[in-house]
């Protein structure tokens, strides 16, 4: 290494040989080991502005982005809110992929809170750097700082008219210390980058083929292999006979590991072959003759209505049903591991660096900072790289073969060994009063879950945007052998369908226009303006050719609002969904066109599942291998979509799950409309339906 | 181990690879082409979709024997600095989310724009209807199209 560090207590400089003084703001390291040291909240992010953004003299601003960049557009919104606090130049800004590090928080990408979580901490850390190059800038003029300004990357005298670029002021501003007192954030109102709709920092490497996922990892010396894998959940390598993979042209092993038996090689081609070579005898354990017909008829089985704690004049019921899904993100798991006998390093597209490293240093008995996770982009998450099952895989493989491995699934492994969005029935009890409005409301809710959540987690997934007098509602969680994990909105994407529909129901039975009924129980005016907006946009109540029907549902969740408004024609038994209009409040919008972008995936995730997706399971083994028969739409199906985002100057909510519990329900209150048969199981067979 | 001639974005190079390897892999694994993504490896996805010759093909389902001798443009070769009005139009629509699917999206995008310039919006769809975009940017693909054949007409 050519850099030369000169490190003090309060500064932590970096002078490269090469590249000129490259200048890490304020206290690195040993702040961090201070806070471990202390013991309290080691996951709270740092705000420390070195943890978090770089200034070199050649005047490049380096924004470090910690959460995962999976299609949400994260690493340009964290960028913007850095860029937005320090006054700099939009041109001047990179961004640099975080290692797996606590000074970063948690890491997590999922929940809906990458911009939640680290609003503030980012804003704080940048604003401390834009005070230390005042400073800086102030102290080299012999001013006061009160008579500079900064703006487009400058520190300006305003008096004078002297000014420094950031890159100039990098060195002096790095030998400050960082003030104890946290600076003063910008007012709402003078954002200038905040609420600009903003390119994706990344396209121009995705449309040249230039970005680097975790399949496109290349480490010298990394061999490639692919597991096979018991179809049925929970089997086990009884025996294998390698020899004719072995034989196999460019295989040069293959070895037991925890998940199966791994075949490697010199190229993707070859371990692949290879395995179709191998011999395996699975031993399948109790679950060979599982279905998901018989697990949805236990869950069935348990779904008791709950009791209304109101008096009501009438009372409504049903049965609500959902299906398992799988991810299937466009890039199938992988990763590469280098493991070595002292450390080990990973590559990986994960959700979920920290949990991986913790892991990783788990099997190999390292101390956590002998592992090094470098996070590549992500070919699509959407919850199943929270997982770290692939990278485990990777690290055994290496281990095994003494050589940096990069494991590779197929899509059929990819559709087969999923942490799937698992099953529910849900029953719903509902008391209308003598004027036909909702008093009395329960929600019964019946699903394996998942292994790592707990109820009070599912029971709050049921919360409704809506005042209803009296509440009942429970969750039972009955574990079931498929593997289960968070998929987009986790529980709300089961709860929603079912709430969103029943209150659908009550507003037939009551005689109220489903709009109106919302609109008057809604529990908040940011749920009013979202449903109004939509309403209006969608051309709400506005007359439509026979057979077609409008369906309107909403969701608060993440902090944030959404109405959307499905218009959908139904002909010879045939759904096709013509517009899907969403009116979303998220608080501040921190980049409106990748908020724009998320919500219309949901809305395709949410047309996708209400329409045609699911995932069975027979002989303990799921049906589905790729996203044909999966059901996953195509272009084709793809209605106008129009989102529309109601200026908010509330702190900002999440998106990257809003968009999708809401569609299913709206899908299927709009079948209603426009057929009379209420659809009260996904995916949607109208032929089945009442 | 036998070995293939052919021309990969303009450069003319001979490879020794099984002639039953998918073009896929080869351009991944041994030429160090990763812009071509592995989606499927059954012609499903359409996120390896490449030119053979002109035409569009799955690199996932293209034997390596069957190019030798021939002409293979793959998504780094479509343009210098993503100058092709579609890398343009694409960057203007903010089309991709993650990504991972859009250089077979562009790949075939491309075919379709060069033996029809203007096309409508049924060739649109068949054009793209075997393309899967997970992230669901399939919007943004028709009018990133749309967008460049109005560019490329002016």
């Amino acid at each position: 290494m050519n850099d030369r560090r000169v490190l003090s207590r309060r500064s932590f400089l970096i002078v490269s040989a090469t590249a000129g003084a490259s200048v890490l703001v304020g206290g690195g390291i040993f702040a961090y080991r201070r806070l471990l040291q202390r013991g309290d909240e080691p996951l709270a992010p740092s705000t420390r502005p070195d943890v978090w953004v770089r200034i070199d003299t050649d005047n490049t601003v380096t924004v470090t982005v910690a959460k995962s960049e999976m299609g949400q557009g994260v690493r340009t919104s964290m960028a913007m809110i850095v860029a937005e606090e320090l006054d700099a130049d939009w041109s001047q800004i990179r961004v640099e992929q975080a290692r797996a590090h606590p000074q970063y928080g948690n890491q997590f990408t999922g929940g809906s809170e990458s911009t939640r979580q680290l609003w503030a901490p980012l804003r704080t850390a940048a604003a401390t750097a834009r005070q230390l190059l005042v400073t800086a800038a102030a102290q080299t003029w012999q001013v006061d700082t009160t008579a500079c300004q900064t703006g487009d990357g400058y520190v300006v005298h305003g008096a004078t008219g002297r000014r420094f670029s950031y890159g100039q002021l990098a060195v002096a501003a790095a030998s400050l210390p960082v003030p104890e007192t946290p600076p003063q954030l910008k007012h709402v109102a003078d954002f200038k980058l905040i609420g600009t709709p903003t390119a994706r920092i990344d396209n121009p490497r995705v449309v040249d083929g230039s970005a680097v996922y975790g399949l496109d990892v290349r480490v010298p010396g990394m061999r490639y292999a692919t597991v096979a894998r018991s179809p049925v959940f929970g089997g086990k390598v009884a025996s294998f006979d390698a020899t004719q993979t072995k034989a196999a042209a460019g295989v040069l092993e293959a070895v037991q590991i925890s998940t199966g038996v791994a075949v490697v090689g010199e190229t993707t081609w070859a371990v692949m072959l290879g395995r179709a070579q191998l011999k395996v005898t699975w031993a399948e354990g109790p679950n060979a003759q599982l279905s998901s017909e018989s697990i949805l008829r236990d869950l069935l089985a348990q779904a008791q209505p709950l009791e209304l704690k109101a008096p009501v004049a009438r009372t409504l019921e049903a049965i609500y049903t959902l299906p398992y899904l799988a991810h299937a993100p466009m890039e199938p798991m992988n990763a590469v591991a280098d493991v070595r006998a002292d450390r080990c390093e990973i590559w990986a597209p994960t959700q979920n660096p920290l949990a991986a490293r913790d892991l990783v240093a788990r099997l190999l008995n390292l101390p956590a900072d002998a592992v090094t996770v470098n996070v590549t982009l992500l070919g699509g998450g959407f919850g199943r790289r929270l997982e770290s099952d692939y990278i485990a895989e990777a690290v055994e493989i290496s281990k095994a073969v003494g050589a940096p491995a990069q494991v590779v699934w197929s899509r059929d492994d990819d559709m087969r060994h999923d942490f799937y969005r698992p099953a529910s029935q849900h029953a719903l009890r509902a008391g209308l009063d003598e004027a036909g409005l909702p008093v009395a409301w329960s929600h019964n809710f019946v699903t394996p879950g998942i292994s790592w959540h707990v109820k009070p987690w599912l029971v709050a997934s049921m919360d409704l945007p809506y005042t209803i007098a009296s509440v009942n509602q429970d969750a039972i969680i009955a574990p079931q052998p498929v593997p289960t994990g968070t998929w987009r909105s986790v529980h709300r994407s089961q709860t929603t369908f079912a709430s969103e529909g029943f209150f659908d129901e009550l507003a037939v039975a009551g005689g109220v226009d489903p709009l109106a009924l919302r609109l008057r129980l809604a529990a908040s005016p940011r749920m009013q303006r979202v449903l109004a907006m939509a309403a209006e946009r969608a051309g709400w109540g506005g007359p439509l050719p026979a057979g077609s029907g409008r369906g309107i549902a909403c969701l608060y969740d993440y902090g944030s609002f959404i109405a959307q408004v499905v218009e959908l024609s139904v002909a010879d038994g045939q759904i096709i969904v013509r517009r899907v209009v969403s009116a979303a409040d998220c608080g501040i919008a921190v980049n409106p066109r990748t908020i724009e972008a998320q919500i219309e995936g949901a809305v395709i995730d949410g047309l996708a599942t209400a329409l045609s997706a699911e995932i069975t399971v027979q002989g303990g083994q799921v049906e589905q291998q790729q996203l044909s028969d999966y059901g996953w739409l195509r272009i084709s199906a793809v209605p106008r979509i129009e989102t529309y985002l109601v200026p908010s100057q509330e702190e900002p909510g999440g998106v990257g799950e809003l968009g999708y519990p809401a569609i299913p329900p709206a899908v299927a209150n709009a079948v209603y409309a426009a057929t009379g048969k209420r659809i009260r199981r996904l995916p949607i067979r109208l032929a089945e339906a009442g | 181990m036998p070995s293939i001639t052919v021309t990969i974005n303009g450069q003319r190079q001979t490879i020794e690879a099984p002639p039953d390897m998918p073009l896929l892999w080869l351009l991944r694994d041994l030429v160090g082409l990763s812009g071509t993504k592995y989606g499927c490896g059954v012609g499903v996805c359409g996120a390896c979709v490449v030119h053979l010759d002109d035409e569009p093909v799955r690199a996932c389902l293209t034997p390596v024997a069957l190019v030798d001798g021939r002409r293979v443009t793959t998504i780094e070769g479509l343009s210098a600095e993503h100058s092709h009005p579609l890398q343009q139009a694409w960057l203007a629509e903010d089309v991709p989310q993650c990504g991972y699917c859009q250089s077979g999206q562009i790949m075939s995008a491309a075919a379709l724009l060069a033996k029809n310039p203007h096309p409508g919006e049924s060739e649109i769809i068949a054009a793209m209807e075997n393309n899967f975009c997970r992230c669901g940017t399939y919007q943004r693909i028709s009018r990133a199209i749309r967008r460049a054949a109005e560019e490329a007409g002016k």
